[in-house]
């Protein structure tokens, strides 16, 4: 107890002052901290969990070069495959829990898998923190259940009211996928808050996960006419959706939330997705210190640039550095420390977290372009 | 639209209709399904992608794809299913070892390839010029799949109908022991089996991937369920069933969209499927026995 | 003692899913030893499953009633099942109750009251270890008993020759309802139990790759034996962890040790064990 007292006031004086790249001395100096990582890097999932291990394999490098600042501790983070299994999520979640030397647990990947796993972690108390889990509900599942990754419903409000006051469209079209926890989330937030700005939706449709083909659908939304097609998807689908509405000669706008966020969207979509509005919780032209560095190396190191789950998981290294450094090093200290939180700079720019323990952050509003994004005006 | 909705399906249904040609004759001959054929079709997929991106033009590294997925299929019967037929081990049995060979050939895939999707990125795909012909618009590259596909299909009625192997094949799926009595060597007739069945998987997987201009490790895995239900459609063992089948599949999926009944459709699809197996038990056209166009 | 708590505290989760998956695997015994590829136990236990994890939820039924109402529920669906079913055989039939499984899944998918892709969170998670292995322990020495009957003869002899059964004057028919409504009943236990052990369930935990899962289980155990099935279920399922060491070619080496096995022993790890016995005895 006497350890955290200092600690937090360490949390607040720190909360002031802009982070330096030199790693520091702190009450952590010289300790072993083994943060466990699950993450689906193989599996029908293995396209989002891959980034995130590239993401905690950079951390790690950064926090033994002093890039990240863990205080002087020798911080590691153990990523374990879950690959999309539930069960191994589960079993993984209670190896960590009990190996006597993890304070903290993060990921894993998938909204399901969250909701399988975090309640064990809840029931005693251990820290976790989700850095893709963007479904409602999973940060209730407990008192020391965390999020770093902007969920759907605090990204699309803002894309709506934004590209509303731009396009001034009276109504739209929702296409969504119905056999996934994140993209059925989309689809019904897009329905809640298009009907809330005023707009008529006059179409809406579904696709499963895996789909190729659209253009059934497409041609179907074609014939309603809609001044605006939100789209409710993950890259995969995404990119095709967009690509196939090109091809059937539609130029309606399109909006679309964080599964758009990928710098390969013209690459793949493209031209077609030109001026494609995206509401995202990270933007890789941003200009925070740490992420124009982030960007570069991860760049470097794996010869594609990082997307928002490399950026949400480097961002949750970067969280626990943070609490590491100002000498959380046990599963208590991390819990307390993490209800403590102000503010940390991290390639999400500043980020804390409100009384529900979702990430405060500002969603980002983009537009697709030849290249990537800019921002949306 | 409905025009429209028509053609996509029939684009659609060509692909499953040459997927679905490769289980059935594998069925018709061995009585086993084959679980690794999804497998094929993908890696035959990324071989031509390889190729393209090597410079190879697309028709010839399509061909060269196929003739690749074909001789996994060789490959694939030499490990997984010989030493099972030499040791009479029945038909669940051989399923289960496609299943492991399935598995090592995704986790070779994706040990060269990665787990992102890949682009065809030459051979103008991005600007195939689109056709409009009244109330429909398709591209040049859905064109030349469709025919691909009714080629290939076509082609293997007339080796099965015509060739001296294609008596053998149906020879041995008549009545194996049979034609082993009538001289007909069983081993070399099984692999020419597999070349051909592999193959045309292959050659669906490299379509599939120039259709959609994307390559993904999961891309088998839709097709090998809905291939399953149009080999039931058209009947085990029946080559017209399948590609009747295929075309049929094609349509419902593609109907049950475009009246607004998607979040429905597989089970729509495997809900006809149901209802015609009741009716028909052996399928459509089934027979147990190989049946050619 | 301290040391076999200390490895149930770190495996606690694990020994609940061999005890589920050794359940479900004896629910598909049950149908391959009637020769009956019905490959529907996936969806079964899935039905199974929602049906108690909502009336625990949203009705407060205990455990013991839910699981029942649940089971109830499964072997009628199992039992109907069969009608249409009944002139179907081997492959035909496999691919059929796959359709079935997956005209399930996508009802999952898209109803309400079972909280579509989203699935269900907030089950209690009341099925225990010992209720787990209390509910196959039942099931075994249930089994154990019907195959002294002369049903689990009749079984056996609509497996080897189903019209040398049917001359016999055996009601081919009854047999194959029954075999996959006991199949549906122990499938809806363990899906049922599932639920309670799960925190969390969605229509994509029943689907065909977990079918799939069910089927390699019982094969590589031995296709006719209850035993097997257990073996087959217990291993597989500690697979995974066995080989987390081998990082990046854990996937590879899970198709090569499938593969190795299936041909090294193609009658199951359980005709190893009897080939182990007789040359014991002998």
């Amino acid at each position: 107890m006497n350890r955290i007292v200092p600690a937090l006031a360490l949390v607040a004086v720190a909360a002031l002052v802009a982070p330096s790249g030199a790693a520091s001395k702190g009450p952590a100096a010289g300790k072993n901290v083994h943060v466990g990582v699950i993450a689906d890097v193989t599996g029908a999932a293995g396209v989002y969990g891959t980034p995130q291990k590239n993401a905690y394999e950079l951390a790690n490098e950064d926090i033994k070069s002093g890039k990240i600042d863990a205080g002087g501790a020798n911080l590691t983070f153990d990523v374990q495959d879950a690959a999309t299994d539930p069960a191994q999520v589960v079993n993984l979640m209670q190896k960590f829990m009990s190996d006597g030397q993890t304070p903290i647990v993060l990921g894993p990947t998938l909204s399901g898998e969250a909701f399988k796993a975090f309640p064990i972690a809840a029931k005693a108390g251990f820290p976790v923190m989700g850095t893709s889990t963007t479904a409602e509900g999973v940060t209730a599942l407990g008192a020391t259940v965390y999020r770093d990754s902007l969920a759907e419903s605090q990204v699309i409000p803002t894309t709506v009211k934004r590209s509303k006051d731009k396009w001034h469209y009276k109504t739209a079209a929702i296409i969504y996928g119905d056999d996934n926890a994140f993209t059925k989330t989309d689809g019904d937030i897009f329905a809640r808050e298009l009907k809330a700005a005023g707009v008529d939706v006059v179409d809406t449709e579904t696709f499963h996960i895996k789909d190729t083909d659209f253009q059934a659908a497409l041609t179907r939304i074609e014939s309603k006419h809609p001044d605006v097609i939100a789209i409710g998807a993950l890259f995969p689908e995404a990119t095709k959706i967009i690509q196939q509405a090109g091809k059937l000669g539609i130029k309606t706008h399109m909006i679309g939330g964080n599964g758009l966020n990928s710098p390969e969207m013209y690459t793949v979509a493209g031209p077609s997705a030109q001026g494609t509005v995206v509401g995202a919780a990270w933007y890789s032209g941003a200009k925070y210190p740490s992420n124009v560095d982030f960007v570069k190396h991860y760049t470097a190191k794996y010869g594609k640039g990082p997307d928002q789950f490399a950026a949400q998981s480097y961002a949750a290294a970067q969280i626990v550095a943070y609490l590491v450094a100002h000498g959380a090093t046990t599963k208590d200290e991390m819990a307390n420390s993490l209800k403590g939180v102000k503010v940390i700079q991290t390639v999400l720019g500043p980020i804390g977290f409100d009384g529900n323990r979702d990430v405060k952050s500002s969603p980002v509003i983009l537009s697709i372009v030849k290249g990537g994004f800019t921002y949306f005006h | 639209m409905i025009a429209q909705q028509l053609l996509n399906g029939l684009f659609l249904g060509a692909v499953y209709a040459l997927f679905a040609v490769g289980y059935t004759l594998v069925f018709g001959v061995l009585d086993i399904l084959n679980l690794a054929h999804a497998a094929i079709f993908t890696a035959a997929a990324f071989a031509a992608f390889s190729l393209a991106l090597a410079g190879w033009p697309l028709p010839l590294a399509f061909l060269a794809a196929a003739v690749l997925a074909g001789l996994i299929g060789i490959l694939l019967d030499r490990v997984a299913f010989a030493p099972l037929r030499a040791r009479n081990a029945g038909t669940l049995v051989p399923l289960i070892s496609s299943i492991g060979v399935a598995i090592i050939i995704g986790a070779i895939l994706r040990g060269i390839y990665g787990v992102d999707e890949k682009h065809f990125t030459t051979g103008g795909l991005d600007a195939a010029p689109v056709i409009h012909l009244g109330m429909v618009t398709f591209t040049t590259v859905e064109l030349a799949i469709f025919f691909s596909a009714i080629v290939l299909m076509l082609g293997l009625s007339y080796v099965l109908r015509a060739t001296t192997l294609g008596r053998r094949i149906r020879a041995v799926a008549e009545d194996r022991v049979a034609a082993a009595l009538l001289g007909v060597d069983l081993e070399r007739t099984i692999a020419a089996t597999f070349f051909i069945a592999s193959g045309l998987g292959g050659a669906a997987g490299v379509l599939t991937g120039l259709e959609y201009n994307s390559v993904t490790l999961d891309m088998g895995g839709p097709i090998e369920l809905k291939g399953l239900a149009v080999i039931i459609l058209g009947g085990m063992g029946s080559v017209t069933g399948a590609v009747v089948g295929g075309f049929i599949l094609g349509a419902v999926e593609t109907l049950a969209i475009a009246y607004g009944l998607s979040p429905w459709r597989d089970a729509i699809v495997f809900g006809v499927m149901f209802v015609l197996l009741v009716a028909r038990p052996t399928g459509l056209f089934g027979k147990r026995a190989l049946r050619q166009a | 003692m301290t040391a076999l708590a200390d490895f149930y505290a770190k495996h606690s989760r694990l020994i609940d899913q061999i005890g589920v998956n050794a359940i479900l695997a004896l629910s598909l015994s049950v149908s391959l030893q009637a020769g009956q590829l019905a490959l529907a136990q996936a969806a079964f236990a899935g039905i199974a499953a929602y049906v108690s994890a909502i009336l625990a939820m949203n009705a407060h039924w205990p455990l013991l009633a839910s699981i029942i109402a649940a089971m109830l529920v499964s072997t009628v669906v199992a039992a109907l099942l069969a009608f249409p079913v009944r002139r179907l055989r081997g492959v035909f039939l496999a691919i059929a109750t796959i359709g079935f499984g997956e005209i399930v899944r996508v009802f999952a998918n898209n109803l309400k009251i079972t909280g579509g892709a989203e699935g269900l969170s907030g089950i209690p998670n009341d099925a225990t270890t010992p209720v787990i292995y209390g509910a196959l322990a039942l099931v075994a020495i249930a089994l154990f008993f019907l195959s002294r009957t002369k049903f689990a003869l009749a079984v056996a002899l609509v497996r080897e020759d189903e019209y040398a059964a049917r001359g016999v004057g055996i009601d081919v028919g009854a047999i194959r309802t029954l075999s996959l409504a006991l199949g549906g009943a122990i499938a809806g236990l363990a899906g049922a139990l599932y639920a309670h052990a799960s925190f969390f369930i969605t229509p994509s935990d029943f689907g065909f790759p977990r079918m799939e899962q069910i089927l390699v289980w019982c094969v590589v155990g031995g296709v006719t034996s209850p035993l097997g099935a257990v073996l087959g279920a217990a291993l597989l399922s500690i697979l995974p962890e066995a080989i987390r060491f081998l990082a990046d070619y854990r996937e590879i080496s899970n198709g090569i040790i499938l593969l190795a096995v299936i041909l090294f022993a193609p009658g199951g790890l359980a005709s190893l064990w009897r080939r182990g016995v007789v040359r014991v005895r002998s």
